[in-house]
Order: structure tokens, then sequence, then C-alpha cells
């Protein structure tokens, strides 16, 4: 038996001990079941598996306790009203916060990040990682690290693209729907039932295969797919907030509907519509992966994270990990930003689990 | 009363309550001692703020989310609830202690039958069969004298009134045959002609069971009728407590005075205009219908300058509905509104802006008639902007004449937002947005029947003020007749969307009156403790439910 593992349950049964005498209740469950399954798995999968849980855990312990400075620096330099909400944003949502923040950066300064360009060819078709390419090399030769970085600025830039564009069409169209109502927004609502009975990858493969591959193309047709989902939203807020009284002063006044809209509805609704824009986000950014995947999104040479999943995809009948990084970026950025949602979502609503 | 003094079944001891606020905990109830015996009915009374719910539920062991009882005893028959665990105190709840909420129409589930609902506690807790509990709660029903008792709990809650509703949750609250009811203002949404059919079977069934119960109002004449003690909060605080008849005849603090002198308050009413006066507003001949349902039939009256027409009936009356004409947002289906001689389009859509100005609103409720993400500045601004065409540092000096025509400190409120503000606070703002168009004409829908006796007479004084300095023409819509004895010149007295009777304040009040106008005047508590005992025997008992309907 090596100290590995005697230290191993030295330190897990010690723990467990300290957090019963302390009354951690919940820490100490947790801590002595982790102690249960490891006698178990140190049977069955040996030193090498304990290892597994270590790193598992260390890396856990890593992501919160980025998490917690990350808040902590945010509480630093925010103005004293965002630092109050800041303070009360859980870990996830600090975390979530820290990866949307990484990736910004990334997108911003793409060309100073990244080592090479991202059509650049350096090396030998799937190089292994060493000093120069920290990732390896795609089935060109070009390095994976410089176009994951190339790439958050396309997927990213593209999927928020689309989805601000989701977002004026659908909220626009549903808050003229709740104020007008009648006519219109019968119209608007059939409207966007035709949008939505279509499955949305199929229309977006139909119409980029009719209308062709280009990128204004693409974002408009994605925004196309998700506004009506943003439209329903948007009524349906809209249509409780339409009902008050302030409204009926305000027509009562003798406003515009414009006015009616911009000052009195949609300072009541941006709540769930900021959660609505972070969801969407995720699932608009999950199509255009998925289009480029299939190779109908963004066009090679240009880097995004979707088509080096596709290309790099053979790697993976050799047990290589390569075509998991830019997925696991994706999974990444998509989980950050429901957490990020969730937290606003709570604030929102005053929802309780 | 001397032949209760039971054993003893509630005892209150010196309970501190906390509230979660601005992240801290802020005591807001500071030490009560309530004790209750078997059979006795408590009146709480108090402004709203003052505790009187948390005390409710806390006597049930039970504290809202965001309070936390913080100190003190409740023992309820023995048994001190405040350490008692949920599951427990989760058994007592329903069987032994029930509760009546203020809006029966918003505590029952709009899903379920009403009978279904009434016999989830019996068995829940395996006391009755379905059928014995249905059996029940039918004779509750009779006993509460709601119409067809055999029949009325299989409707929905949506299909029965708000009155019914009402004595329906009380049959629920006793269906269990609980130790201790508590009433939280299970009257104060109802009309006046309705709240005396629950009022009397509410007071009725508690006798007839021997039950216990705390009463919750801020009305003192509701609990003048209820209760054989009184006890009157303020912020938390106990102000004082004594038998019914002697708090009425003699309180004894300051505070308590003052609730019992808020009544006093009445204006002079003015001469009437002569014959060729063209008034303000002059509405002739209205029918209106929602849809295919007609809820207004030839309704005229007149509104002059400077006066003040009150338009008094329940609910359903179509009062709001003739208010909705005047503004053009429901236009009449034959008849005309004349604003000073000239008639008005019916759609508010094809008024002018002048037209629109002259004529403004304030509605019951501040909290839904004020954007709550908009300041202060720019809710009073914005009609003196919009009509006016004030800008900059103008603006400003307008907005703040307002709010000191209100009465509320302009350098305070300009930058604030309607949540930070107390209801009372708010209906002012509400004001101050209807005179920053400068109107010849304001309808006030029911503005001071969201509010606390004091503050409801400190807007009614302030209304007044403003009528006489700016020469104001009101439309006062309302339920209460003190505030129609406090303020109005002329009455008009409307019944399923007819005027049944009109004529200037003091005709109005004097009898003979119509005698739906009779009803009315007599359904009015009074602060005379044997006053529904009168009543009832007026009206003959047994008919109550047929004499509120006429």
């Amino acid at each position: 038996m090596s100290y590995f593992v005697v230290g191993y349950y030295a330190m897990l049964i010690g723990a467990s001990c300290l957090a019963a005498h302390f009354k951690q209740r919940s820490l100490f469950l947790l801590l002595f079941s982790l102690t249960l399954v490891s006698f178990v798995m140190g049977i069955i999968g040996g030193a090498p598996a304990l290892w597994f849980v270590t790193v598992g855990a260390g890396l856990i312990a890593l992501a919160a306790g980025t998490s917690y400075a990350f808040r902590e620096f945010l509480v630093t330099i925010a103005p004293p009203e965002t630092a109050k909400e800041l303070r009360t944003a859980p870990l996830t949502a600090a975390f979530g916060l820290f990866v949307i923040f990484t990736c910004a950066i990334a997108m911003v300064f793409a060309d100073l990040i990244a080592p090479y360009g991202e059509a650049e060819v350096i090396s030998s078709a799937f190089a292994p990682p060493d000093e120069n390419l920290l990732l390896g090399a795609d089935q060109l030769g070009r390095d994976i690290f410089s176009r994951l970085i190339y790439g958050a600025r396309n997927t990213v830039g593209l999927a928020l693209a689309a989805t601000a564009l989701a977002f004026i069409m659908g909220a626009l169209a549903g808050l003229y729907a709740a104020t007008k109502g009648g006519m219109f927004d019968q119209a608007m609502g059939r409207i966007a039932d035709i949008i939505m009975s279509v499955p949305s990858l199929i229309f977006a493969l139909l119409m980029l295969s009719i209308f062709g591959t280009n990128l204004a193309i693409l974002v408009i047709i994605v925004a196309i797919i998700y506004s009506p989902r943003v439209f329903r939203l948007t009524r349906a807020v809209a249509g409780n907030v339409v009902v008050m009284d302030y409204i009926e002063a305000a027509k009562l006044r003798g406003e515009g509907t414009w006015y009616l809209i911009r000052k009195e509805i949609l300072p009541n609704s941006t709540a769930p519509l900021i959660a609505e824009f972070g969801l969407e986000f995720c699932f608009v950014f999950l199509l255009i992966a998925g289009l480029s995947f299939l190779g109908l999104g963004i066009q090679p040479p240009t880097a995004d994270w979707g088509s080096m999943v596709r290309e790099n995809a053979t790697l993976i009948s050799f047990g290589d990990i390569t075509p998991l990084i830019p997925a696991g970026a994706i999974a990444l950025l998509t989980v950050a930003v429901n957490f990020v949602v969730d937290w606003m979502l709570f604030r929102s609503s005053g929802l309780k689990e | 009363m001397p032949s209760k003094k039971k054993e003893v079944l509630l005892r209150i001891e010196d309970l501190r309550i906390e509230g979660f606020s601005n992240e801290t905990w802020i005591e807001i109830v500071h030490g009560v001692n309530l004790t209750l015996h078997r059979g006795e009915v408590l009146g709480l009374i108090g402004e709203s703020g003052a505790g009187k719910s948390t005390i409710g539920l806390a006597a049930m062991g039970f504290a809202r989310d965001g309070c936390r009882i913080s100190g003190g005893s409740v023992e309820f028959d023995g048994m001190e609830l405040t350490t008692t665990p949920q599951s427990a105190l989760r058994a007592l709840r329903g069987s032994r202690i029930a509760y009546v909420a203020q809006s029966a129409a918003a505590s029952f589930n709009p899903a379920h039958k009403i009978i279904d609902q009434h016999t989830e506690a019996p068995l829940h807790y395996r006391i009755k069969k379905r059928l014995e509990a249905q059996e029940d709660a039918m004779e509750l029903y009779e006993r509460l004298r709601l119409p067809n008792p055999g029949e009325i709990g299989f409707r929905y809650p949506h299909q029965v009134s708000g009155g019914q509703l009402q004595r329906a949750m009380t049959a629920m609250a006793m269906a269990c045959r609980p130790d201790l009811i508590i009433f939280d203002e299970p009257t104060t949404a109802l009309d006046v002609t309705t709240q005396i059919e629950v009022l009397a079977a509410i007071r009725d069934i508690v006798e007839q069971f021997d039950t216990a119960a705390i009463y919750i109002t801020h009305d003192l004449a509701v609990v003048a009728q209820m209760a054989d003690k009184i006890k009157v909060l303020l912020k938390g605080h106990e102000v004082e407590e004594a038998a019914t008849e002697s708090m009425l005849d003699s309180p004894k603090e300051d505070y308590t005075k003052s609730l019992w002198a808020v009544r006093s308050f009445r204006r002079e009413q003015k001469s009437p205009p002569g014959d060729d006066a063209v008034p303000v507003i002059s509405v002739q001949g209205i029918d209106a219908a929602y849809g295919d349902a007609k809820v207004l039939e030839d309704v005229s009256f007149a509104v002059h300058a400077g006066m003040t027409v009150a338009v008094v009936g329940e609910s359903g009356s179509g009062k709001s509905t003739a208010a909705r004409c005047i503004t053009g947002l429901l236009p009449p289906l034959t008849g005309q509104i004349l604003f000073n001689g000239t008639p008005l389009p019916p759609r508010y859509r094809d008024r002018t802006k002048e037209q629109l100005r002259q004529a403004q609103m304030i509605y019951q409720m501040a909290d839904t008639a004020l954007n709550p993400k908009v300041r202060i500045s720019d809710i009073i601004g914005r009609p003196a902007e919009f009509y006016g065409g004030l800008k900059g540092a103008k603006l400003k000096n307008r907005v703040d004449e307002l709010l000191d025509l209100i009465e509320l400190e302009p350098s305070k409120f300009y930058h604030r937002y309607p949540p930070e503000l107390s209801g009372g606070q708010k209906q002012r703002i509400g004001i101050a947005r209807a005179l920053a168009a400068e109107p010849a004409f304001i309808i006030c829908d029911e503005v001071t029947s969201a509010l606390d006796q004091l503050v409801a007479e400190g807007i009614l004084k302030l209304l007044d003020r403003l009528q006489d300095e700016l020469n104001l023409a009101y439309m006062f819509i309302t339920h209460d007749l003190a505030t129609v004895r406090a303020i109005a010149d002329h009455v008009v007295v409307m019944q399923k969307g007819r005027v049944v009777e009109q004529g200037p304040k003091t005709e109005m009040f004097t009898p003979p009156h119509h005698p739906y106008t009779d009803l009315l005047l007599s359904s009015v508590p009074e602060m005379d403790p044997n006053w529904l005992t009168t009543l009832l025997e007026e009206r003959g008992v047994d008919n109550i439910g047929e004499a509120a309907k006429v």
C-alpha cells in the first residue's frame, strides 16, 4: 500500500471527524459518504481511481476558490449598489461570470493572445501537445489553442449577434402585440406559431441551402428561428403589465403606443427578458455550433468550436482527447451562462429553490 | 362578559417577532401579552403595520417568510407553540386552530369545488368519512345561512359571490370544530350590505360552538359588534386592552381616542349652484354594456365646479363603469357626456389633448396606479411636460410646487420610486399626478378604501383643501357612507346600473329614503356594541340574506 493511499484515507477520515466535531452536518455526510465510496473504489480500481477522485476534488476546489476570489474582486471594483447585489450571488454565478469574463477577454484580444493565426499551418497533422503547441495540432497541423481563441470570437460573437437580433425582433413584436391587441396581436401570434411549428434545425438547414451559407444570412435565419419564443414571453409579460392602472392613466393622458412601450411597459418587463436572453443565447450558441458541425454554419478555414469538433472527430477513436477540447469549451460556456441566468431568474422572481 | 370566565385557552406572553429587511433583523412586535379564554372573542385593532396579522399568525405558532418569533411564549391549551416541532404544529392547524383570511377569493383554490376543499381537513385528520364530512359541511352552510346549503358546496369558488365565499371559508374553518379561529379582516373587502350577513353569520356560529376567536380588523365599528374585549395595537406595541363596552365608552390612551375621533371630519355642504350654471361634467341618459351584459341604464347626473358629487352603491352597481364612460374607456351605447356644455367624443382616442387634460382620475389602488419603475419626479412631471410643454428647470419647479401642494417634502421625495413610499404617500402622488394636468374635473375612484382611517382622513382633508384652492369638481366613487358624509355636496345612489335616488347631501341623509338607500344607510356599522343585534331584530334575523338583496 502506497503512502498516497494511506494519506488519502487518513485525510478523509480526519476531515470527517473534524466536521462531525464542529457539527457541520451536511459537510460530514458528504465527507464520510465519500470515504465509504472510496473504500469500494479503492478495492475495485486501486490507487489510480483514488487519484482520479483526488484530481476531481482538487479541480472543484480550484473552481470554487477562483469563483470566490473573482466575486470578491468584483465586489471590490463595482459601485456600492452593484456590489451589494454581487455579495449575495452564489458561487456558481460567480463561476459563470468568471468564465464569461475570460471568454470575453479571449474574444476581444484574440490577436494578442493566440500564438499563431487561425488558418496557419505550423506543424504536422495531429501533432501531440508540446511546449509550442499547448493543446496539439488539428488534422491540417494548425494550433488548436489558437483556433480555440479565435473560435471564441467567431462562434460567440455570431451567437451574440443572432440572439440580439432575435430579441429586438421578438421583443418589439411582443410589446406591440400586447399593447395593441386585436388583429395585430392575432397576426403576430399565428406567424410565431408557424415558425415554431417547423423543427428549428430542419428549418435552418433548408433556409441555408436555399440562400447559401453567408454569415449575415446565418445570423438572420437563426434570429428568425428564435424570435417567436422571445415574442411569446414578451407578450405574456407585457400582457400582465398592460392591465395595470398606470397604463390606463397613461392612455387617458393621450400618450402614444411607443411612449407606453418604452417608458411604462419595458421597465417592468426587463428582468424576465434578461434571464430569457441568457437562456436563448445558449440555445442559439448550440444551434450555430451544431450547424457548423454539419458543415452549414461557419465555413473553413474560419475557426469555430462546432466545426473544430467535427474536423477532429476521427481522433476520438484513437483515444485522444483533442476533439473534446472545443466540445468542452462549448459545454463550459453554456453551463457558465446558465449559472448566471439561474441567479438572475432567482433575483427577478424571488424564487426559492 | 362575566359568564365567559372559563379556562384559559391561549396565553401569549411578551411575544417578540422580528422581520428581515435590509439584511438585518428588526423587531416588529415588541413584547405583546394576550390571554384568551375558551369561547371568548378578542378584537385586535390597529392601523396597517401595527402587527395585527403577525400576532394573529403567531397565535398559531406561525411566522411569515422573512419573519421569526424571537422571544416570548405562545401557550395554546397548555402547549408551548414556539418550541413545538413543525410536524406537531401542523397537526394543530386546521384541526384545533383555524384561520380565515381577508380575501376568500384569493384563498380558495379555484380548481377545486368548495366542498372538496372543506372536507380536506376532516379527511386528512381522519375525523370523519367523506360523506359525513359533506353532510356536516351542508349543515354548517345552513347555519351560516348560505342559500341552497345542499348544493352550493358543489360549485367552484368563482361561481359564488364574495360574501358567500367568505361565509364558506368560515364554514371551512369550522369543519374540524376548532378551539380557536383567527379571523384576519374577513369583511374588509366586502360591501356594507354583504358585510352584515357575514358578521352576523360569524357571530352566531362562534357562539353556537363556543369557539374562541381572535378578530383582526381596522374597523372599530365592526369589532364593536364582534368582540368581548378589544386590544389596540400601534407599531407592534400594545396601547391598551379593555372589555368592549368600557373601551368604547371611555378609552384611556390618546391614540385610542384619536382612532375613535377619526370619523368626526365633516365638511359643510356647499350651497347648490344656480339653475343656469353650466355643470363641468354633465352625464345625460347613458346606457352602457360590456358585450351583451348591460351594466348602465339611463344614468344622468351633473357635477358643478367646486362641488363634490358622491356616487354610492355596492360593488357591481355600475359606479366605476360610469367613470369609465366619462373618461372614454367604455363608449356609452346611448346618451352623451357634456363638458362645460359641449359634448365629448365617446372614445378617449377621439378626444383632443385639451379634452383629455380637463378630466383626470385618481385610482383606488395606488400600488397599481403608479409605475413602480419610474421616479416620483417623472410620474408627476410627465403630465406637466406632456400637456404644458414644461422642460428643465421649469418642470422641476412645477414638480416641487405640486409636491408642496400635496404636503410631501420635495427634496425628500423627488428622486424616490413608488415602492419606497407608504400607502398614503402613494395616494398623494396619485393626486399630484392628476393635479399636474391642471384639470377642471377629477374622478376619485374609491381613493380612500385601501387606506387606514387616519391616513384616509388626511387624504380627504387634502382633497377638500385642493378643491377650495383650485375650484375643482370631484366625482367621488365610494361604497363608504362615512366618506360620503364627510365630503359630498351631492349624492347619487346607484343600484344594478341605475340611479335609484339623487339629491343634495343633507336631503339624502334625512328620511324618507328610497328603500335601497335606507338599506345602505342602516348597514353602516355603528360604534354601539348592540347595533348588529338591534338591526337584525329590526330586519328579522331569518331573512337577513334577503334583506341585503332587496
